[in-house]
């Protein structure tokens, strides 16, 4: 157990040697502060032009997707593919760990620097929900918000899982961000591009089901949360972390 | 202590080693010898649970590498080839985040990483980035971790390759200590540098096979098992009148400038060369040279590996 911590704390501190950690933080923080702050005017806006619900205009922005889209391959690109490229990896598996050790204190690493990351919008909340410091209540109820923080933090655990998976498969960083951003474009796309559909069609199900800028625009905004959502987001997360340790499994084998 | 049978390695269809057999026992010091290419990293890697064998069985300390996986790398310690580190990390970080994964913490922890630094003279570099370190240093901070759980088994892959030659002395010297406590396979593409390090037995391997093995003292036995009588003649003499020579058991005749050269085969040479002035005194030949030609274990080396490698 120690020696995961061990290697879940170098793995953490191992981001802030990067300058990628920095610019991903800082354009997210500056991308989420903007939507955040037109949400303040917009909620308060009269008349069909505002809207209803705290995170509604987040999660239904393009900007949002599109960093929400590479984030997760920037912090996963070099996991498993720059210890392969540089070597460290024969460090690492001749050590006495596990492979699914491994996998978990990597995984738990980039999943708290994604936690990191969000962190600092918990200070918009109180503006955003209307806190009243009197009465120690919200002013708007603040399960939508709940629900949203809820789906942004399993999806965010498949996308960081697939990114993972990708990164243990391949020896270039580059590569494993593309690819893994590829993989991650199919549960995004129809979000951004948003097709003329009939939203009754088999086909217009199909899409939802994987597409997860609709889930959030469509149920997590609206305080909705659908166990099918929390399902495909953890599945395929688990599936990810499991291909991950068989991957790693597979190296010694070649 | 590792006990390694008929142990084989294909990449692909590769193979890279092959029917690898040999012991190492415990408190002996063993180096492997063969030159580039021959499977001396690929054995290691598997003894060291990096790889898996396509067949045969390893053991260190009694546990299987393939199924007691974990509990043999607890006992091992590995420096890999080109020895691979966390280049943004100081070297004492790096040496508490190995020591931390080896189970290492606390006191012990503190206790062992002062000792390690100590031992691979690392102290006056504790603090320095290792991605700035020089490749001397990089190959100490590798061995440094090696050591840091104290395990029984030291696996070392070519742990003097490009130090200085002060550095290798020191290095082979602090080898030398360490084998006292701890069974030590290394390995090596230079044939003196196991002449000086003071291995117990060699495995000379060659193609992924082992070609020849022992104490020193038996390989420089086998080599000279080749020695022969190498005698110079001016002018040209009468082979035939060498049948007369008791004990000779092969003789070759080459031209060089001027005369002959002789070589001699004998099961005594000591012997010979008597023998051979008397002969050459009776028959009026004029002895330009007489002298022994003992191979040595580099000969050896090159007549297993069939080609000249420094
Ligand atoms: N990952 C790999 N895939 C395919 N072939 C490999 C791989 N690693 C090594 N080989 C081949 O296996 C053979 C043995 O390699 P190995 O690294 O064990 O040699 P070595 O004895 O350590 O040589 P050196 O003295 O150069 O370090 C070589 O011919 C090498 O090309
Ligand atoms: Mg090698």
């Amino acid at each position: 157990m120690r020696a995961t911590l061990s290697l879940i704390h170098r793995e953490f501190s191992a981001y802030f040697f990067s300058p990628i950690a920095y610019v991903v933080i800082a354009v997210f923080l500056a991308v989420t502060g903007y939507l955040f702050a037109l949400s303040v005017l917009q909620l308060t806006a009269p008349g069909p032009k505002g809207i209803s619900y705290p995170m509604q205009l987040i999660v239904n922005d393009v900007a949002f997707w599109l960093v929400f889209l590479f984030i997760p391959p920037l912090l996963t690109m070099r996991l498993f593919a720059e210890e392969r490229s540089s070597g460290t990896l024969e460090m690492l598996m001749t050590a006495p760990l596990r492979d699914w050790q491994i996998v978990f204190s990597k995984f738990v690493a980039c999943y708290a620097f994604f936690v990191l990351m969000w962190l600092p919008t918990l200070l918009y909340l109180p503006v955003l929900l209307d806190w009243q410091w009197g009465t120690w209540r919200c002013g708007i109820d603040p399960w939508t918000v709940g629900a949203t923080y809820l789906g942004l933090a399993l999806a965010g655990a498949m996308f960081l899982s697939l990114g993972m998976f990708v990164s243990s498969l391949v020896k270039s960083q580059i590569v494993a961000a593309l690819v893994a951003l590829f993989l991650s474009l199919l549960f995004i796309v129809a979000g951004i591009w948003r097709p003329e559909m009939d939203a009754s069609g088999t086909a217009y199900q199909v899409l939802f089901y994987v597409t997860v800028p609709l889930h959030f625009e469509r149920n997590f905004s609206h305080g909705v949360v659908d166990t099918r959502q929390l399902i495909l987001y953890s599945s395929v997360a688990f599936l990810c972390l499991f291909l991950t340790i068989r991957s790693l499994e597979s190296r010694r084998w070649r | 202590m590792i006990h390694v049978s008929r142990l084989t390695k294909f990449y692909g269809d590769y193979p890279a080693v092959q029917d690898v057999s040999f012991d190492v026992p415990a408190g002996q010091i063993v180096g492997f010898l063969g030159p580039n290419g021959a499977g001396k990293s690929t054995t290691m890697r598997i003894l060291a649970g990096y790889l898996t064998a396509t067949s045969g069985q390893a053991t260190i300390d009694g546990l299987d590498v393939l199924w007691d996986s974990v509990e043999v790398r607890r006992r091992i310690g590995y420096m890999p080839e080109s020895c691979p580190l966390y280049q943004e990390m100081r070297v004492h970080e790096y040496l508490r985040f190995r020591a931390g994964i080896k189970g290492l913490h606390g006191g012990k922890r503190r206790q062992r990483i002062d000792f390690v630094l100590k031992r691979c003279w690392l102290e006056d570099v504790r603090r320095q980035l290792i991605g700035t370190l020089s490749k001397g240093y990089r190959q100490r901070v590798g061995l440094a971790d090696a050591l840091l759980a104290s395990p029984p088994v030291l696996i070392l892959d070519e742990p003097t390759a490009g130090l200085d030659p002060a550095q290798i002395r020191a290095t082979r010297a602090l080898i030398h200590e360490l084998g006292r406590e701890h069974t030590i396979l290394l390995s090596t593409h230079i044939l003196s540098e196991v002449e000086k390090t003071p291995c117990d037995r060699v495995i000379i391997i060659h193609e992924g096979r082992v070609a020849a093995s022992g104490t020193l003292a038996d390989l420089q036995e086998k080599a000279s098992a080749n020695a022969c009588l190498i005698a110079d003649f001016d002018g040209s003499i009468d082979e035939e009148a060498l049948g007369g020579l008791p004990g000779l058991t092969d003789a070759a005749s080459a031209k060089i400038d001027g005369g002959v050269r002789l070589r001699l085969h004998a099961g005594d040479l000591g012997s010979l060369t008597p023998r051979l002035c008397g002969l050459a005194a009776a028959q009026g030949w004029k002895i330009r040279q007489i002298r022994p030609e003992r191979p040595t274990l580099e000969d050896l080396f090159v007549q297993i590996t069939g080609r000249e490698t420094a």
